[in-house]
């Protein structure tokens, strides 16, 4: 509670009255449908009379149409004063009503208090008597049929929706553009036409909305996070905040959000290229640690599908910032052939309860503890791989190669795959006691195939160009096996879903090369 | 009602580009660009053939992008830029 040393407010004739006025004053803020504010207007009243002119009291009502009900209710003569864009509530950031704040002829707050408290009350009244120059005058206050105590009510400016509106009108903190739309625009078709969207529609960005998203990190909303590419845009975490609202994000997930933009404008992870490519990839991201329950992510049934608020809307949150901000635009730089329905969003946590292993955070260097994000640019699936008879690793591991064997094409060698596991094969694999590599390089020996079938050939176009034989040593390579994959790296394993059902899914990377690096960080707060 | 919201996008006003004046004839050196895409060559090849045949007197000079997948370097750009009159560009394929 900070009381105010000048303000402007119109009284109930609509003449702005300028505070502090000559003199001491007695200042109090009500609101109508407050019992202990009602209780409490006669007693103001009765000090504005007795103090005669020797000190003015002023009441604040917090809603203009209140003046008049509350003049007509208690017969008052004393200014009231219009607070209902509730500026001088806000800078003097009361929570209760009444509040009152006693001020000396030299402008100095000496007493103040909030519900009310008769002590306190009788303590002020005296007070301001005296500061009137009439000291012990009898204030015809009957103290006697007053209850001790009762408390205040909570001020409008705490009110939900209505707090959170004056932060993001006063605070200072928003610093974006103000698109104005005029009364007969409809706000979702609006949204569309700015071409704002990805298609489905968004939550409308207000000031009041975006204030309240902020609230969810620490960070300073005019810190620049990265540079977002086509456009080499920088991207604050007021832009990111904006399109995590739009997305329909909780605050709790920002700095998830912050954090993927932060990953997929890395130049190893090369957003520009992954959105851009003919073959139609997408960010697809992987959550490790706490923070999967924290936010709610969903890791069993469904996973990779719909259903859960914050697997959608994080996913969905980074490909707003890349298409606004970054201006990533189908048909501009994103040149996707066909693309995908994960290009909307694809975003999941790993169920690490349900792995036989480490979690995919720490095989990959981080804490059990950490809250991880990990971006991949993926291409082609998501593909079921159905095994419901594999009893063992050995069994299993063949048949996720046979089908892995297919990505792209049969023919054409691979880098990245990710297989996300369910619980029913992951745990095939813990009972048969392997490892990941051990998963890996059975899928390594399995997808080998002869140089030979590798090559591209007359009935089927994809694969190897044939002179590439010459590389491995001439006609006599042939029949070399080639494994699918570059590295047994590049077979990534996730464990994610429910304990359902024997099904895993597989996805394919971008292209044949390292254009995109699988990139993970730590989640900031 | 909702009378105003944030704007999502990095709010940079366009910039108008022109295109350079289209010149009366073909002179000097044409940069012939292959941003790596399968088969940028085989249209590469046939287009310089094509230009030494009906344009004799041009030089063609080639270039390649390292990667597909990412812009080209700033310093085949800047090659290009003081060495090169004109450029053809093999885009995807």
């Amino acid at each position: 509670m900070h009381p105010p040393t000048q303000f402007s407010l119109a009284n109930a004739e609509g003449e702005q009255m300028q505070f502090p006025p000559d003199g001491p004053v007695l200042l109090a803020l009500v609101k109508e449908d407050c019992d202990t504010c009602n209780l409490t207007l006669p007693l103001l009243e009765a000090v504005h009379r007795a103090t005669e002119d020797g000190l003015d009291v002023w009441v604040a009502v917090q809603k203009r149409d209140d003046i008049a009900v509350l003049k007509d209710r208690h017969d008052l003569t004393m200014p009231l004063l219009d607070d209902d864009a509730l500026d001088l509530s806000y800078e003097t950031d009361i929570d209760t009503v009444p509040t009152l704040f006693l001020y000396d002829e030299d402008r100095n707050c000496t007493l103040q208090t909030f519900g009310f408290d008769k002590h306190e009350w009788r303590e002020i009244a005296g007070e301001s008597m005296t500061l009137a120059g009439r000291p012990g005058a009898d204030t015809a206050i009957d103290w006697a049929s007053l209850p001790e105590q009762r408390p205040g009510c909570g001020a409008r400016n705490y009110e939900p929706g209505v707090y959170e509106r004056l932060q993001a009108l006063k605070s200072g903190d928003l610093l974006s553009r103000l698109v104005d739309l005029a009364s007969s625009d409809d706000i979702h078709e609006f949204m569309y036409e700015q071409g704002y969207t990805d298609g489905f529609p968004v939550v409308p960005p207000t000031r009041e909305r975006v204030w309240k998203m902020l609230q969810g990190t620490q960070r300073d909303p005019q810190e620049e996070v990265a540079v977002v590419p086509p456009n080499l845009a920088p991207i604050t975490v007021e832009k990111i905040a904006i399109n995590a609202v739009m997305a329909g994000a909780k605050p709790e997930y920002l700095p998830s959000i912050i954090t993927l933009v932060e990953i997929a404008c890395t130049e190893s992870f090369n957003i520009h290229g992954v959105l851009a490519t003919t073959m139609g990839a997408t960010p697809v991201g992987v959550f490790n640690g706490p923070i999967r329950d924290r936010i709610g992510m969903n890791y069993l049934h469904n996973a990779l599908g719909s259903g859960n608020r914050a697997n959608a809307a994080i996913g969905r949150a980074l490909r707003l910032c890349a298409r606004n901000v970054g201006g990533s635009l189908p048909g501009g730089t994103d040149r996707a052939t066909q693309g995908g329905p994960h290009r909307m969003t694809m975003n999941f946590a790993e169920n690490e309860q349900a792995s036989p292993w480490d979690s995919f955070a720490v095989e990959r260097g981080f804490e059990p503890t950490d809250d991880v994000a990990t971006l991949m640019a993926m291409s082609g699936g998501p593909a079921t791989v159905a095994d419901e008879r594999s009893r063992d690793g050995r069994a299993l591991a063949g048949t996720l190669a046979l089908s892995m064997s297919c990505m792209q094409d049969p023919k054409s060698p691979m880098v990245d795959t990710l297989v996300v596991l369910s619980p029913d094969h992951a745990g095939i694999f813990g009972r048969s006691g392997w490892s990941k590599d051990d998963v890996r390089e059975c899928i390594m020996e399995q997808t080998a195939i002869p140089l030979k079938d590798r090559l591209r050939s007359a009935d089927a176009g994809c694969g190897l160009p044939p002179e590439i034989v010459e590389r491995f040593g001439g006609e006599a390579a042939l029949d070399t096996p080639v494994p699918k994959f570059r590295e047994k790296s590049n077979i990534i394993l996730v464990v994610a879903g429910s304990p359902a059902a024997k099904f895993s899914t597989i996805l394919g990377g971008w292209a044949g090369g390292a254009y995109s690096v699988p990139t993970s960080a730590r989640i900031g707060v | 009602m909702v009378t105003q919201i944030l704007d999502p996008t990095d709010e940079r006003v366009p910039i108008k580009r022109s295109l350079t004046p289209r010149p009366e004839a073909l002179h000097g050196t044409i940069a012939l660009l292959d941003i790596s895409k399968p088969r940028g060559d085989v249209f590469l090849d046939r287009l310089e053939q094509l230009l030494h045949e009906r344009a004799p007197g041009i030089e063609t000079r080639r270039f390649m992008k390292p990667t597909v997948a990412k812009p080209a370097p700033q310093p085949i750009k800047d090659e290009i830029l003081e060495e090169c009159d004109f450029v053809i560009e093999a885009l995807a394929d």
